[in-house]
C-alpha cells in the first residue's frame, strides 16, 4: 500500500491550521491536524480529525509524529 | 412539637418543594427520615454499576456524576448532578445499579433507606408523585441530552449544557448573575457530551474569543446569556422548573 500526505491549510475554527490529506493507494483515507499551542502539552501532537472508512472511529486519536500515525492508519486498513 | 432544623432534609424539602408544594404532613416526614450523612472524596464512587443497593443518596454539597465505562478505558457521562439532586432514586424501584455513580468534587452525601423510603411515598402520595415527578424531568433532559450529542454541534452542544447547568443551579440558589462554580474538567466535559478533548477545548476558546464566557478558578462567567443560549437555542422548558432564570 502507497502513501501519500498532502499538506493543506484547514478551517478548524481554531489556531489548528496545519494538516495532512493522508492518501492510500490514491484514495484519501483521514485527515490529519496538528495540534497548535491551544493544546498546551498536546501542542505538536497529530490528531485524526476524520477518518474515512476503516479509519473512522469514535474515540480520540493522537499521534506523536506523522510517521506514528501513518503506522496507525496502515493497521486500520489492514483490518487489524 | 417542631423538629430541629436538619440540614440534610432541609435539602431534600427545598428541592421536592420546588417541584410541587409540600403540605406540612410531608414537610414533617421528610424530616422524619432516619438519614445517614457522610463526607466524600472526589472521583469516589457512590454506587456501581451492577450493585443491588439498599438505600438512595441525596446529594448536600458537591457534584456527582452518573456514568458507564466501555472498553479501552473510555467513559460516557450520562448526566451531572448537584446539591439537592437524588442521582440513584432509580434503585429504590430498579433492583440492580445499569451505571455507576461517583463524586467529581469532595461532597457530602445523605443516604436515605430504600425501606424507609418506601414507607415515606405508600403514606404520603404527594411525596409518591413528586418523586415520580423528579425521575419525569430526569428522562428529560436526557432527550435533550440525546439530541445534543445526536444533532448539535460541538460548539451548541457546549453552550446548551452551560444555559442548563446554569438554570438548574440558579434554581436551587447555588447560582446567580449568569456565573457559577463549574467543578468539571475538559475531559470530563468531552466525556459528556461524546466530544474529543481537542473539539472541547476548541469550542471553549471560540466561546472566549466571542466573549460570550470566561473560565477561571474552576467559575464559568456567562457574559452574554442572551447570545449564548441563543446560539444553542437553549429553551429551559424540558427543566419543567417553577422558577426559571430570567
Amino acid at each position: 500500500m502507497s502513501f501519500h500526505l498532502q499538506p493543506v491549510p484547514i478551517a478548524t475554527g481554531s489556531d489548528d491550521t496545519e494538516s495532512r490529506l493522508v492518501f492510500a493507494d490514491g484514495f484519501l483515507v483521514a485527515v490529519l491536524v496538528r495540534l497548535s499551542e491551544d493544546h498546551g502539552a498536546e501542542a505538536g501532537q497529530w490528531f485524526l480529525e476524520a477518518g474515512f472508512g476503516r479509519v473512522d472511529d469514535p474515540r480520540e486519536h493522537k499521534f506523536a509524529d506523522l510517521d506514528e500515525a501513518q503506522a496507525w492508519i496502515q493497521r486500520r486498513l489492514d483490518g487489524h | 412539637m417542631a423538629l430541629a432544623p436538619n440540614h440534610s432534609t432541609d435539602m431534600l424539602i427545598r428541592k421536592l418543594d420546588s417541584i410541587a408544594r409540600l403540605s406540612d404532613d410531608e414537610r414533617q416526614a421528610i424530616e422524619r427520615l432516619p438519614i445517614t450523612v457522610r463526607p466524600l472524596v472526589s472521583g469516589q464512587d457512590i454506587v456501581h454499576e451492577h450493585d443491588r443497593s439498599l438505600q438512595c443518596c441525596l446529594l448536600l454539597d458537591g457534584w456527582a456524576c452518573r456514568y458507564q465505562l466501555l472498553s479501552e478505558g473510555k467513559r460516557q457521562i450520562f448526566s451531572f448532578h448537584i446539591p439537592g439532586d437524588i442521582p440513584d432514586l432509580q434503585s429504590l424501584h430498579l433492583q440492580v445499579m445499569d451505571h455507576s455513580l461517583c463524586t467529581l468534587t469532595p461532597a457530602t452525601v445523605a443516604f436515605i433507606p430504600h425501606a424507609a423510603l418506601r414507607d415515606l411515598t405508600a403514606a404520603l402520595p404527594g411525596i409518591a408523585a413528586t418523586l415520580w415527578r423528579d425521575t419525569l424531568v430526569d428522562a428529560a433532559v436526557f432527550r435533550e441530552w440525546m439530541t445534543g450529542m445526536g444533532r448539535r454541534s460541538a460548539c451548541e452542544a457546549i453552550a446548551h449544557l452551560f444555559c442548563e447547568l446554569y438554570v438548574k443551579l440558579e434554581a436551587v440558589g447555588l447560582a446567580e448573575n449568569h456565573r457559577y462554580r463549574l467543578p468539571v474538567t475538559q475531559a470530563e466535559l468531552g466525556d459528556a457530551l461524546g466530544l474529543s478533548n481537542v473539539h472541547v477545548n476548541r469550542v471553549l476558546k471560540e466561546l472566549r474569543d466571542n466573549k460570550l464566557i470566561t473560565l477561571h478558578g474552576g467559575g464559568l462567567d456567562i457574559l452574554d446569556w442572551a447570545k449564548l443560549s441563543k446560539l444553542c437555542g437553549f429553551d429551559p422548558t424540558y427543566l419543567h422548573l417553577e422558577r426559571q432564570a430570567a
